[in-house]
């Protein structure tokens, strides 16, 4: 047996060992212990260094509120740091080491900032780092030369460098009711509301229901609390509308009553089943949330408060009862309340020695008194705990005479040896998730705490979170918050009458560093520094002195610091007020949250050809979610020279182009025309039946939304293609004015994207390959003239065939239906085979629309109009449409705007889209831009590079001569400004 | 946040997108009153407390929607469907 | 006529994919309709459009927000105002839609080829389906018959519970491998199988 386990007591299973390490030590555990209840059982009591000083630090609590004891777990190449080794269940194998430390716990060099005392006192990185340069010892260069250092020596854990290999999921949920805490107010809540057939979840973060049922000496309906808690939920997860969440931390509360709580699924197993995750984070929505999450007991502020053996009352309490583990051997008690006496009691009765039981106040209750007896220890009353000595482990208190009204200290010192020293500063209630709420705290001057507002009509509180700390009063708030009705059915308790109203005392003001945050090292001495210089908000303090941030939000330290900031400012602590809690209540891993969004199960949409094109030699390419073919390289070729053969023989002969991705909407309805008059450029109504139109839409303020070819199939039937990228944004736009302004018009819209396969087939042989396998329709000039549209078929498959280009050759797009495209596209594979067809990737499409000068969304960026682009050609002056009115604005027809043009690369080196042009080079300092590339290529048919910019004043700029200036790339060059058309400007080649 | 659609019932907000401060009146098309557009793309009351908004149920049936959300509190007071408010201007 | 190829067909792989007790929680498959078909009614129009799937499909659809019906090889929901979506294992449902309903009525649109139907069967078919939508499955809020709009990321999903325990999702199909990846991957945890 470990040395400090009792040989009896708690809800631990003494039959089964568990093996695990820490710090490469072996230890055993049992089932039930967490890492801090097993290594207290082995007599480890240092388990971490402090954040800036590097003090040694143990446990302080037992359990969420713990600042002290983090670790870090290693499991395989991965290691989590900063958990609470009174969270962590120890299983087989477990492997833990400590944190912040070097280079080793026991001894670690860091420790000498102790020696520094002020020097990292409140605001030490400001101060130091963030003002004036003063010599070479201040502002922000120090802060640079200084920070790798600091980073090093301060901070928790180490994050690690390996991929997780965890598995982590999301849940949705609904409930009628949500219960957060399983303590006896929360059990009584949900026992109540299930019975009555209400849809309930019960979240609890720790592994074992209960709450404070499993160390309290009291018993509910007869039986030990801990037993009743037990068979509360054993009946509860019988009930078919109730599901129980153990290891669920409820850590976000946000408006509608939805909740976030990350539930730790396997973190207690050695491995996970398979296809369990390791952790779910749940989304709930609940009618109403049950607030039943307890209180956190408050340290006292006083010198070598943080000394390893000194912790919080009842975290021993919970250790002697709940763990059967000894804190230590020799106990003193130090408190402002009566509720440490019970703790003393525990601890007495696991087996300890209590030596004293220091009190602040002078007079004690009569029942505090009545147990203080039965622990065997020595009553001191109006006396306080001044220093306490001992180097990684307490050996020595000082007690000294205390008024607790004056806070004055008198007499001499008298030593007490003990090995553990419990404290008491009275109880907070776990107000964090009201407060994330929008509840604001207050002040309850009985209890020295804050309190939650009244019940909303969003949450209900019960027992300790409500300050209700008596079992029958916390046992009927549950019930009631659940919905019960007839009291009569409210289990019999046996309980002590201990009030635990606290004496209002926080600190004890004598010499040496007394610790308000343990986790961020925040003495008292740094919060009255905050105060001398000038902080008065509490907000302000926080940020300042960083009390009450990082992991451990303030769980112990916020009402301390508030009173001291207080009585610095002179005040009374409810005029100074307390900060919003945010979320996350406790800590949240990132995995959790980002669950399937990431790695391989991440969306992505595949066209209808995507297997053939992997399957012939496609680098793929991701644009948005989509994934397209960038070039069909053949073996040995660059990517340079695969789109350069690519777009020569789809110029010289034919190509082939996958064109599923663009946004196709159906437009449908008796007024559909008109529909598109208001929203295009250009006329619509007009357009007969078989032919398509390229259209050009503005936004409401005139600049450019998006491009592309309208259809229309029949009378009220047209088919609207958007650029790939703004398919979404352009059926939004649709949608908006359909649904808010023009709800008259008869007009559907959907998204037909997916119901089509699209192949582009371009080239001057591009007919003769549709002749050679299109039955049902000719495909001569007379047919399918420029614009046209044809139904037909290819290998039986129907086909829908349009006659429009973008890359300025005779080409078509064959639309086919999405189940059909891959059948489609190796029939005309096949057919293209005899004229030297080629498929064509992305970079062979961008090269032929650069040399032809067609826009993309690459110029099409929101800042541009329809005449920045040179589409003039295309605004209406026969009606109005949206951005008809504010087209003309001052600012978007001045001469000086940027204009599309081409740009040639004179000395013959690549350009880059992104790279600015100026009118005179300087390398060192460069400026004067005049506008900037927009897309690049190598041109097959010009033989060179050339680029489609946006310059200001561009058109009148054609002839000149510029530079490239593009310093991150370091490329700078003389290039030439032309116009936009390098190819075909006559459109011959695609009307032919 | 829980946004209550008419068709659809009570649904997360994560399926919702914001578009527009509600209540405005989009100038007849062939209006040439610059002012009135000028008012009509650029200007917003920005409401604290009560505010009109338009809000599309983009992730489900696809309705915009009219909300009355207290933008202090985040309350949701009212949604109907916005082609159903009566609220928008008819084009001569 | 040339089939259909599904966007499914080198990731569905049939076979049982259990837990390790063995046991499944839910059955995958892909349901093929011949067709899948929009409607949409104009304003005050809806009945017409009711009273065409009645006479075409022989179903009757009540007509409230989401109310459908499912048969084993005929299905019908409401999914947005005044819109439905209607499948059959047959195909050709377009061309009869079209002819019955005129342009007073309001539109119909093909999606036969544009969405994919997946299916997930079982008893803890609402649990893999809630990892996924922000939508309460249970059977109070979403009755046998009645259909859904949704989305999870970017993927658009109509929903339709076609049996007790038995929902079909549909999917644009670009989307649809993905979306079944991830099934697969979310179902793990509960075992599965293909059909």
């Amino acid at each position: 047996m470990s040395p400090r386990r009792a040989t009896s007591g708690g809800l631990i299973d003494r039959s089964r060992s568990i093996r695990f390490s820490f710090d490469g030590q072996e230890f055993t555990g049992h089932p039930g212990d967490t890492l801090a209840s097993a290594l207290l059982a082995n007599g480890v009591t240092l388990l971490g260094r402090s954040f800036k000083c590097h003090r040694p630090r143990g446990l302080l609590a037992a359990g969420v509120d713990e600042p002290n004891a983090l670790v870090t777990i290693l499991r395989g190449e991965a290691r989590e740091p900063n958990i609470q080794g009174t969270m962590l269940e120890i299983y087989d194998g477990l492997k833990v080491v400590s944190q912040n430390r070097f280079p080793s716990l026991g001894l670690d060099v860091g420790a000498i900032n102790q020696l520094g005392g002020k020097v990292l006192g409140a605001g030490f990185y400001y101060k130091t780092f963030m003002g004036p340069v003063i010599g070479p010892l201040k502002g922000t260069r120090f802060w640079m030369f200084s920070e790798h250092f600091i980073r090093r020596a301060a901070g928790l854990g180490k994050a690690g460098t390996a991929a997780d290999p965890s598995r982590y999921e999301r849940m949705n949920a609904f409930c009628d009711l949500l219960v957060v805490g399983s303590g006896p107010a929360g059990l009584m809540a949900a026992k109540a509301a299930g019975e009555i057939g209400k849809r309930i979840i019960l979240a609890e973060q720790d592994a074992r229901f209960g709450g404070s049922a499993n160390w309290s000496d009291e018993t509910i309906d007869g039986q030990p609390a801990s037993d009743w808690a037990a068979a509360t939920v054993r009946e509860l997860a019988r009930m078919p509308n109730v599901r129980v969440l153990p290891r669920t931390s409820v850590w976000g509360y946000y408006d509608g009553n939805t909740i976030a709580a990350l539930e730790r699924v396997t973190d207690h197993k050695p491995s996970p089943r398979r296809g369990e995750p390791r952790q779910r984070h749940w989304t709930i929505r609940a009618g109403t949330v049950v607030l039943a999450t307890g209180a956190f007991e408050r340290p006292l502020v006083f010198p070598g408060n943080d000394r390893p053996g000194v912790m919080l009352a009842n975290a021993a309490e919970r250790y002697a009862a709940e763990y059967g583990v000894m804190p230590g051997e020799k106990i003193a008690v130090l408190t402002n309340n009566d509720g440490a006496y019970r703790s003393a009691l525990a601890l007495r009765e696991a087996g300890c020695q209590v030596v004293a039981i220091i009190d602040v106040r002078a007079e004690i209750s009569e029942t505090a008194r009545a147990i203080a007896v039965r622990t065997g220890a020595e009553i001191l009353t109006g006396r306080a705990v001044t220093a306490t000595e001992g180097g990684k482990k307490l050996h020595c208190i000082k007690v000294q005479a205390f008024d607790a009204a004056t806070g004055q200290i008198s007499g001499d010192p008298r030593s007490i040896d003990v090995d553990c020293l419990l404290m008491s500063g009275g109880w907070s209630p776990v107000i964090n998730l009201a407060s994330q709420a929008g509840a604001k705290a207050e002040w309850n001057e009985r209890l020295q705490a804050f309190l939650p507002p009244k019940d909303t009509d969003g949450w209900v509180g019960a027992g300790g979170f409500n300050g209700t700390f008596s079992l029958d009063a916390a046992l009927s708030e549950g019930f009631a918050a659940g919905g019960g009705t007839d009291t009569g059915l409210l289990p019999a308790t046996s309980s002590d009458d201990l009030d635990i109203a606290p004496a209002p005392v926080f600190e004890i003001a004598a010499k040496g560093k007394a610790f308000v945050d343990f986790q961020h090292d925040v003495t008292s001495d740094d919060v009255r520094l905050a105060h001398r210089e000038g902080f008065q908000s509490v907000e302000h303090l926080k940020r300042y002195t960083t009390l009450g941030m990082a992991t451990d939000q303030g769980k112990t330290s916020n009402v301390p610091g508030l009173a001291i900031m207080a009585n610095a400012l002179g005040k009374q602590i409810p005029e100074v007020g307390t900060t919003r809690f945010r979320p996350p209540f406790a800590p949240v891993t990132i995995g959790a949250l980002a669950a399937e969004r990431y790695g391989e199960i991440r969306p992505e949409r595949l066209t209808p050809m995507h297997d053939w094109h992997v399957e012939n030699g496609a680098t793929l390419y991701s644009a948005g979610l989509w994934h397209r073919p960038m070039i069909f390289g053949l073996p040995g070729e660059t990517v340079e020279q695969a789109y350069v053969r690519e777009a020569r023989t789809t110029r010289e002969a034919a190509g082939i182009a996958d064109v599923s991705t663009l946004g196709k909407i159906a437009v449908q309805g008796p007024d559909a025309a008109d529909f598109l008059d208001r929203i295009y450029t250009n006329m619509f109504s007009t357009l007969p039946v078989g032919k398509a139109r390229y259209g050009l839409m503005l936004r409401e303020d005139g600049l450019v939304l998006d491009d592309g070819t309208t259809w229309r199939l029949a009378e009220h039937d047209f088919l609207m293609t958007t650029t790939t990228a703004n398919a979404g944004k352009v059926m939004q736009h649709l949608e908006y004015l359909l649904d808010v302004i023009w709800p008259e018009l008869k007009v559907t819209l959907t998204s037909v994207t997916d119901q089509w396969a699209g192949a582009s087939i371009a080239g001057p042989k591009s007919r003769d390959i549709l002749a050679a396998c299109v039955t049902g329709t000719k495909v001569d000039n007379e047919t399918l003239p420029f614009m046209g549209i044809v139904h037909g078929e290819i290998d039986r498959a129907p086909v829908m065939i349009c006659r429009l280009s973008f890359s300025g050759e005779l080409a078509y797009e064959v639309y086919s239906g999405a189940g059909h495209g891959t059948h489609v596209w190796q029939a005309l594979t096949a057919a293209g085979k005899p004229f030297g067809l080629v498929p064509y990737g992305l970079e062979a499409l961008g090269t032929m629309r650069i040399e032809k000068g067609h826009v993309t969304g690459a110029e099409i960026d929101g800042r541009v109009t329809a005449r920045d682009l040179h589409l003039d050609w295309m605004l209406s002056k026969k009606k109005p449409f949206v951005g008809s009115m504010m087209m003309d604005r001052e600012g978007l027809v001045a001469p000086d705007r940027l204009q599309l043009v081409g740009i040639l690369s004179r000395d013959n080196i690549p350009l880059n889209g992104g790279a600015h042009i100026v009118e005179e080079l300087d390398r060192d300092n460069p400026h004067g831009s005049i506008g900037h590339l927009t897309a690049a290529c190598y041109s097959p048919t010009l033989g060179q590079y050339i680029g489609l910019a946006l310059v200001k004043a561009g058109k009148s700029r054609h002839g000149q001569r510029a530079f490239i200036s593009d310093p991150l790339r370091k490329r700078f060059g003389p290039v030439e400004i032309v116009s936009h058309h390098f190819y075909d400007p006559e459109g011959k080649r695609m009307h032919g | 946040m829980i946004i209550t659609c008419p068709f659809c019932g009570p649904r997360d907000s994560s399926e919702f997108v914001y578009r527009e401060e509600g209540g405005r009146t989009r100038p007849d098309p062939s209006s040439t009153d610059q002012a009135a557009w000028n008012a009509y793309i650029y200007e917003r009351v920005n409401t604290a407390g009560d505010h009109e908004e338009t809000w599309q149920h983009s992730g489900g049936c696809r309705s915009h929607l009219r909300v009355l959300r207290n933008t202090v509190t985040h309350k949701i007071l009212d949604v109907t469907l916005a082609r159903e408010t009566g609220k928008v201007e008819k084009p001569a | 006529m040339v089939d259909q190829l599904s966007p499914l067909a080198p990731v569905l792989r049939p076979g049982r994919y259990a837990r390790d007790d063995h046991s499944v929680g839910v059955t995958l498959a892909e349901v093929q309709p011949g067709s899948i078909v929009q409607l949409a009614a104009w304003p005050g129009q809806q009945a017409g459009i009711l009273a065409a799937i009645r006479e075409v499909m022989g179903l009757f659809v009540p007509g409230g927000a989401g109310s459908g019906v499912a048969t084993e090889t005929k299905s019908a929901f409401g999914f947005a105002p005044g819109k439905f979506l209607v499948a059959d294992q047959e195909e050709g449902l377009f061309g009869y839609f079209a002819n019955a309903v005129g342009p007073d009525a309001g539109t119909v649109t093909d999606l036969s080829h544009g969405r994919t139907v997946i299916r997930i069967a079982g008893p803890k078919a609402e649990w893999v389906l809630a990892k996924f939508f922000a939508v309460d499955f249970s059977k109070p809020a979403l009755a046998v018959g009645s259909g859904i709009s949704t989305v999870h990321h970017d993927i658009f999903a109509l929903i339709q519970r076609t049996g007790v325990d038995q929902f079909d999702v549909y999917v644009f199909r670009s989307f649809a491998r993905s979306f079944w990846n991830a099934l697969c991957h979310a179902s793990e945890e509960v075992g599965y199988e293909v059909e």
